[in-house]
C-alpha cells in the first residue's frame, strides 16, 4: 500500500571523483559547435548559456580559455535601443538575458561595455503596479524576475542605482508569493518551487529583508528535497536533478540551514552525474550533459566545500572573488 | 535539457544521425532567417504566421517568435472585423493546444495563451477551464497549468467553493497531489477566514491596512470549525497512504499557529548603564521609535545589539548621562512605536536600579495556544490514531514527526519526555535529516525552558544535558542574568546571543563551542565558564574583549589553552579578567 518514493539508483561504477579537466575541456569546446542542431535550437537563451559556461570556467580557474573579446563584442551587439539585452543577435531584449549579460561583464570586469544608464532605465520601465517586474514589454510577471532586477542593478554600481525602482513594493510582491509551507512560487498563489525559492531568497538577501523568511519552516521544506539517492528534487514527489543541488543548496545557505542536508550523500550524487567520456554534468546519472547542469553541479560542490573549486557566492552564483572586487557582500542568515 | 538519456550507438549510427541533424539544421536556419528578415521588413501577414508556426511547433521556447506573432496578430486586429479576429484567435488557441500537447511545460506557450485569452473578442472561459482539466488530468503537478487555471478563475469569476470542490476531487483520486493541497491552502482562508482580531490595545497595534498576503498571517488562517473538518480530510489521506508526503506537509500547516503580531514585548530600563532596551516580537527597523521620559521626548539613537543586524528584535538607546542615574528619583518612561501606533510604559521606582515591563510567554501565547475543548479532543484522538499508525509503520518518519507536533500543540511540558524519545527514534529512522531533527528538538527544549521560567525564576535560564545543537528565542531572554548551557552539543554562540543584555554568568562547559561571536558588548557579563569546548585560537576570544566587566574566564580543556604564550596574550586582550583558568 502506498506510493513509492520517486528517485534514481546510483550504479556502483558511477564516477566518484571530480573530473575538473574533462569539464573544462567540455565547456571550452562547447562554443565552437556553431553548426550543431541542438546548439542552434538553444539560441533563444544563448546569453544565459554563455554566462553558465563562463561562470563554471571561472570557478574552475579556467576562464582565460574562453574568448573574451568575442564575447564582449557579442554582448555589445545584443544591447537594444531600449537598453535591454537579448539572448542573441536578432532576438528581442529580455530581463533574463540582460541579467546574464551583466553577470558576464562582471566576470570580465567590463560592465561599461554596456550603456549602464540605459540598462537601468530598461529595468525601471518593467516594474508593474503590484511591485513585480515583467520579463519584457509583453508581460509575464514573475517573482523570478525580481531577482534578476536586483542582481543586475547592483552590479553596474552598488551605490545609488537602486533607488529608481520601488524596492518596498517589490518586497511586498515577493512576500505575497510566500506559501503555507514557507516557500515561494512564481506569482501570488503559485506552488512553492525550489527555483523560485532561490530567486526570492536571493532577492530578500539583496534587499536586506531576510528576516521576513520563516527560516525554520522553509529550511525544513528544503531539506526534505533530499532523496535516498542523496540527490535533491525541486519540490515534493519529483525526481532528483543536479541543478537543484544549486537552487536548494544555495537557498539553504542563504537562510543559514545548509547543515540540514546530508552533505556526503549529496556530493556522491553530484559526482555520479558526471560523464566520464564527454565531460560535463547531466541532470541525473546516465543522462546527456549540458553547460547548465555543469555549472550547477560544480557550484553545488563548491558550496559543499570542495577545495578544488573556487568559493561561489550563494546569492549571485558567481565566484566570491568577483564580488569582493566590486565590494558586494549580500546578507545571509547565520 | 532535462531527462534526456544518453544512448550509446555505433559509428555508423552516429554518422547517420549526424547527417540527419545537418539536414534539420539547414531547414531550421533557413526558416529562422526567413522569419527575422520578414520581421525586419515589417511583414505582418499570413505567410509570416505560417513560418513562425512551423518553427514554434518544434521550438516553443523561442520567445522572440512569439513576440513577432503577437505583433502580427495585433496588426490583424486593426484590419479585420470582430468576427474575423475571433476566428483568428480561436485558430491561435488550437495551434497553442497542439504546442502544449507536445510540450506542456513551455513558458512561452502558456504565456501566449494567456495573452490570446485577453485579446479574444468573445473569450470562452469554460473552454479554458476544460483545457486545464485535461492538462491536469495528465499531470496534476504541472504548475504552468495551475497558474493558468488561477488566472482563468480570476478573470471569469469562478466561485471559491467550486474550486475547493475541484481540489476535493483531485485529492480523492490521486496520489502525488501536493499542488492540490497547496491550492486548498490558498482557498480555505478566503472561504472560511478566522474570526476578526481582538480590539487593538496599546501594546498591540491595529492590523495594517494591507498586510502582505501570506498564509502565515492571521488574516490567512482558517476558522476553527472548518479547521476541524480539514483535519479529518487530511487524516483520511495519510491513513490511506502514509507515504503521501503532501498530506503530512499540509497537516503541519494546519497544526501551526499564526505568526505573532508585531508588538513591543519587553522594555528594560537600567540606571547603571543608563540605557533603555526594547524587545519586539519580530525583527524590526527602529525607525519611528520615540522615547518619553517623564513626559518629555528624548533625542536618542537606537542601536542594534550586534553590527550584523539591521533588523533586530532588540534595540538599545543610551540616555544622556545623569538623566536617570540618581536612585532617589522616580521616573516614568514610555516607548512609542509610531509606525504601529503602539506604546509601552515602564515605571522606574526610587531605590530600584532597574525596571522592566514584559508580557509573560503564556500571556503572549508564545509557544502554545489556548485550545478549545473541541479542538483538544480532536487533536487528542488524532494523536492516538497516529500512535497506532506508528506501531504499524515504525519506519515512517512523517508519522513520528507529526506525533511530536501534536504533542507540542496539546501539552508541550507534559509530553517533554515522550517528545525527546520520539526525536531519538526520528534521528535514527531518517538519518539524512538528523541535523534538522536535533535543531528542532533543541528549539522545543528551549521553548519548554522558557515556559517553565514562568513558574520559577524569570532571570535564570538553565538547560543542561539536552543535546542542544542550536540556540533560538534569545530575544525572549533579555532579562536573564544566569544562563546554564552546560553539557550540550553547541558549536557556537551566534550574534543573536548579544541580545542577553542582563547576562552576568554564563556556564557553557562540555559543549563543542568554537565560535563566540555573540558574546559581544554584554555590559553585565562577569563570568564565562567554557571548560571542555573547542576554542582554538586567540582570535576566537576577541569578542570577549567588548565585555567590560568580565572577571572570570575558564578555558580549561580547550585547544587554545595549550598555545604558547597564551596567558600573556589573554592578559593583554582581556585586562578586566582577574581569574583565568587554563
Amino acid at each position: 500500500m502506498g506510493t513509492q518514493v520517486k528517485d534514481v539508483i546510483i550504479k556502483p561504477d558511477a564516477p566518484s571523483t571530480l573530473l575538473l579537466d574533462k569539464h573544462a575541456d567540455y565547456i571550452a569546446a562547447y562554443g565552437s559547435k556553431k553548426d550543431d542542431y541542438e546548439y542552434t535550437l538553444s539560441e533563444y537563451l544563448r546569453m544565459s548559456g554563455i554566462y553558465w559556461g563562463l561562470t563554471v570556467m571561472d570557478l574552475m580557474g579556467q576562464l582565460p580559455r574562453m574568448n573574451r573579446q568575442e564575447i564582449v563584442d557579442f554582448i555589445k551587439s545584443c544591447q537594444h535601443e531600449c537598453g535591454g539585452v537579448s539572448a542573441s543577435i536578432g532576438h528581442d531584449p529580455h530581463l533574463l538575458y540582460t541579467l546574464s549579460a551583466v553577470q558576464i561583464l562582471c566576470l570580465y570586469d567590463n560592465v561599461d561595455a554596456l550603456d549602464v544608464d540605459k540598462v537601468v532605465e530598461y529595468i525601471k520601465g518593467l516594474q508593474q503596479e503590484d511591485g513585480s517586474f515583467a520579463g519584457d514589454k509583453w508581460g509575464e510577471h514573475s517573482s523570478q524576475r525580481l531577482y534578476s532586477i536586483y542582481d543586475s542593478r547592483l552590479h553596474p554600481s552598488p551605490q545609488g542605482k537602486i533607488d529608481s525602482i520601488n524596492v518596498d513594493k517589490a518586497v511586498e510582491f515577493v512576500l505575497s508569493c510566500m506559501n503555507f509551507d514557507g516557500g515561494f512560487g512564481c506569482r501570488p498563489g503559485s506552488e512553492s518551487h525550489a527555483g523560485q525559492i532561490y530567486c526570492c531568497s536571493g532577492f530578500l538577501s539583496l534587499t536586506g529583508q531576510l528576516h521576513q523568511v520563516n527560516a525554520d519552516l522553509l529550511g525544513w521544506w528544503l531539506c526534505e528535497r533530499q532523496l535516498p539517492s542523496g540527490g535533491l528534487n525541486g519540490r515534493p514527489e519529483k525526481l532528483p536533478d543536479v541543478c537543484y543541488s544549486w537552487w536548494v543548496l544555495a537557498s539553504l545557505k542563504i537562510i543559514g540551514r545548509i547543515h540540514w542536508i546530508d552533505k556526503a550523500k549529496l556530493r556522491s550524487f553530484i559526482l555520479a552525474c558526471q560523464d566520464e567520456e564527454t565531460g560535463g554534468f547531466a541532470d541525473r546519472p546516465g543522462d546527456m550533459v549540458d553547460p547548465f547542469h555543469t555549472l550547477f553541479g560544480v557550484a553545488g560542490l563548491s558550496l559543499l566545500g570542495d577545495e578544488q573549486v573556487k568559493a561561489v557566492n550563494p546569492v549571485l552564483c558567481m565566484p566570491e572573488d568577483v564580488l569582493q572586487r566590486i565590494d558586494l557582500q549580500p546578507d545571509i542568515l547565520s | 535539457m532535462h531527462g534526456r538519456v544518453k544512448v550509446k550507438s555505433t559509428a555508423q549510427q552516429e554518422e547517420e544521425k549526424r547527417k540527419e541533424r545537418e539536414k534539420k539544421l539547414k531547414i531550421y536556419v533557413a526558416a529562422r532567417d526567413a522569419c527575422f528578415s520578414k520581421r525586419k521588413e515589417g511583414v505582418w501577414d499570413d505567410g509570416a504566421l505560417q513560418i513562425t508556426q512551423q518553427l514554434l511547433s518544434s521550438n516553443p521556447d523561442f520567445g522572440t517568435l512569439w513576440n513577432y506573432r503577437r505583433e502580427i496578430l495585433m496588426h490583424l486586429e486593426t484590419v479585420k472585423d470582430e468576427d474575423e479576429v475571433q476566428k483568428i484567435y480561436e485558430a491561435e488557441l488550437s495551434f497553442l493546444e497542439s504546442c502544449l500537447k507536445v510540450n506542456p511545460k513551455s513558458y512561452g506557450s502558456w504565456h501566449h495563451r494567456g495573452w490570446v485569452s485577453t485579446r479574444l473578442p468573445r473569450p470562452d472561459w469554460a473552454r479554458e477551464l476544460g483545457l486545464c482539466d485535461r492538462c491536469l488530468n495528465l499531470d496534476d503537478r504541472n504548475f504552468h497549468c495551475w497558474d493558468y487555471r488561477r488566472m482563468v478563475v480570476k478573470k471569469s469569476g469562478v466561485p471559491v467553493d467550486r474550486e475547493l470542490a475541484f481540489t476535493d476531487r483531485l485529492i480523492g483520486s490521486n496520489f502525488s497531489n501536493y499542488s492540490s493541497w497547496h491550492y486548498r491552502s490558498t482557498l480555505l482562508p478566503l472561504l472560511h477566514p478566522e474570526s476578526p482580531e481582538p480590539l487593538p490595545s496599546p501594546r498591540r497595534p491595529p492590523p495594517r491596512s494591507s498586510p502582505p498576503a501570506s498564509p502565515q498571517n492571521h488574516s490567512h488562517r482558517v476558522c476553527e470549525a472548518q479547521l476541524l473538518k480539514e483535519y479529518e480530510l487530511v487524516q483520511n489521506a495519510f491513513f490511506t497512504d502514509p507515504n503521501d508526503q503532501s498530506a503530512w506537509f499540509y497537516y503541519r500547516w494546519l497544526l501551526g499557529r499564526a505568526e505573532r503580531e508585531e508588538m513591543i514585548s519587553c522594555v528594560l530600563v537600567s540606571r547603571e548603564e543608563e540605557t533603555v532596551t526594547v524587545a519586539f516580537s519580530r525583527p524590526v527597523d527602529p525607525g519611528g521609535l520615540m522615547l518619553l521620559l517623564d513626559g518629555q521626548p528624548q533625542t536618542v539613537e537606537w542601536r542594534s545589539v550586534h553590527p550584523r543586524f539591521k533588523h533586530s528584535p532588540v534595540w538599545i538607546c543610551d540616555l544622556p548621562p545623569g538623566t536617570i542615574s540618581d536612585v532617589t528619583n522616580e521616573h516614568n518612561l514610555t516607548v512609542h512605536w509610531m509606525e504601529r501606533h503602539a506604546h509601552r510604559d515602564c515605571a522606574l521606582y526610587t531605590g530600584r536600579t532597574e525596571s522592566w515591563c514584559r508580557d509573560s510567554a503564556t500571556d503572549q501565547e508564545l509557544f502554545r495556544s489556548e485550545l478549545s475543548v473541541e479542538k483538544t479532543s480532536v487533536l487528542q484522538s488524532e494523536l492516538q490514531s497516529c500512535k497506532q499508525l506508528q506501531e504499524l509503520e515504525p519506519l515512517n518518519k512523517w508519522c513520528l514527526l507529526t506525533i511530536i507536533l501534536l504533542m507540542r500543540a496539546l501539552d508541550p511540558l507534559g509530553y517533554e519526555k515522550e517528545t525527546l524519545a520520539h526525536f531519538q527514534t526520528l534521528r535514527e529512522v531518517d538519518l539524512m535529516r538528523s541535523a534538522y531533527y536535533s535543531d528542532l528538538c533543541s528549539k522545543f527544549m528551549i521553548e519548554n525552558t522558557v515556559l517553565k521560567m514562568e513558574y520559577a525564576e524569570v532571570r535564570v535560564f538553565s538547560i543542561s544535558d539536552k543535546k542542544l545543537t542550536t540556540l533560538c528565542h534569545l530575544d525572549q531572554l533579555l532579562l536573564v542574568t544566569h544562563m546554564n548551557l552546560s553539557s550540550n552539543q553547541l558549536q557556537r554562540l551566534p550574534p543573536q546571543f548579544s541580545m542577553l543584555q542582563c547576562l552576568e554568568v554564563l556556564e557553557a562547559e562540555n559543549n563543542s563551542i568554537e565560535d563566540l561571536e555573540g558574546v559581544f558588548h554584554l555590559p553585565r557579563l562577569e563570568e564565562v565558564l567554557l571548560k571542555n569546548n573547542k576554542i582554538s585560537t586567540l582570535a576566537d576570544l576577541r569578542p570577549l574583549a567588548s565585555c567590560p566587566k568580565l572577571k572570570r574566564l575558564d578555558l580549561r580543556g580547550n585547544p587554545v589553552s595549550g598555545l604558547e604564550e597564551v596567558e600573556a596574550a589573554l592578559t593583554e586582550l582581556l585586562p578586566s579578567v582577574v581569574d583565568l583558568l587554563l
